[in-house]
């Protein structure tokens, strides 16, 4: 169990990595380019991980959904929205607002495909990242210390 | 410009993209694998952000959208995206284990947040350099638990 939650920990740290990375391309090039620099590089690299472990074959593999195809929207869209905000708000605001969108629309997601009332917990936890929210005041957001370039 | 409660508005926006994102690429990643599915996500991403950039340098900021710096950024600003398919493939290894899906999510929010205190207390990756306060482990922790009480509610 511990080293795959060292795994999950070390994942959540990859994706902090590249919301940084590419925050940091954004105050270059501006979002939408540091969106598609992090798509097109994402693809080449998939590619060759695909090429090099022959993983090309599905063969249990059935059509989707023609809705399956819209990841790749939210992706473009979520990856210049969050790289504009990163360096505006700091990596810890950036990812703690992020979480509460994000933990917020899921309950939101699962209750349109379900039906199913969220239940108190889930109440609860919408609460308790709400209260959080509310704390992550405007205030906050980061006074830079030095201009680096 | 944009203020800073339209950038704090915008964060929580960016989560239920986020949530949208994953919610159809793991409907395609049932359908064939999770590589496979981030790949086809990647590619149908490369093509939408090229379509949101050219509407957005003609309609909304022509003059500011293009590179203004004199200064070319190092190599390594365009590599984002290699860590960020990491995310896939390690997913892929420890929903698979006994953490399941709600176990990974929850440790890969933990980690993204204790990314984000180490980010700003050495301003990682040339970002500001910003200081955690006392207040900010309390926001975690109310952030933490409640998508805790949200993730292992999951039946």
């Amino acid at each position: 169990m511990l080293p795959y939650i060292l795994l999950a920990l070390v994942n959540g740290m990859f994706i902090g990595t590249s919301r940084a990375i590419n925050g940091r391309l954004s105050t270059e090039l501006g979002p939408f380019r540091a969106s598609l620099w992090n798509h097109l590089i994402g693809f080449l690299f998939l590619t060759l991980l695909l090429a090099a472990l022959g993983g090309w074959k599905l063969d249990g593999m059935s059509t989707p959904p023609w809705s399956a195809y819209l990841g790749g929207f939210f992706g473009a869209l979520f990856v210049a929205v969050n790289s504009f905000i990163f360096p505006r708000l700091g990596a810890m605001n950036a990812v703690l607002l992020v979480i509460s969108g994000q933990m917020i629309s899921a309950v939101v997601i699962d209750y349109q495909n379900h039906h199913i009332a969220p239940s108190l917990s889930r109440g609860l936890g919408v609460a308790l990242v709400l209260v959080g929210v509310h704390f992550t005041r405007v205030a906050k957001a980061p006074q830079p210390q030095e201009k680096t370039s | 410009m944009i203020g800073r409660s339209t950038d704090w508005l915008l964060a929580m926006a960016g989560g239920a993209l986020l949530a949208l994102m994953i919610h159809y690429n793991s409907l395609l990643a049932r359908h064939t694998s999770p590589i496979v599915a981030s790949w086809v996500a990647h590619g149908l991403g490369a093509a939408a952000a090229l379509l949101l950039m050219a509407v957005y340098s003609r309609l909304v900021a022509p003059a500011t959208a293009g590179p203004s710096k004199d200064l070319k950024p190092p190599l390594w600003f365009y590599l984002g995206g290699i860590p960020g398919t990491f995310t896939v493939i390690l997913a892929a290894i420890t929903v698979n284990s006994s953490l399941s899906l709600s176990g990974t999510i929850a440790f890969m929010l933990v980690g993204q947040v204790l990314f984000g205190i180490v980010s700003d207390h050495f301003g990682l990756f040339r970002t500001p350099r910003r200081r955690i306060v006392a207040a900010d482990f309390g926001v975690a922790l109310a952030v933490l638990t409640g998508s805790a009480l949200i993730i292992f509610d999951r039946v």
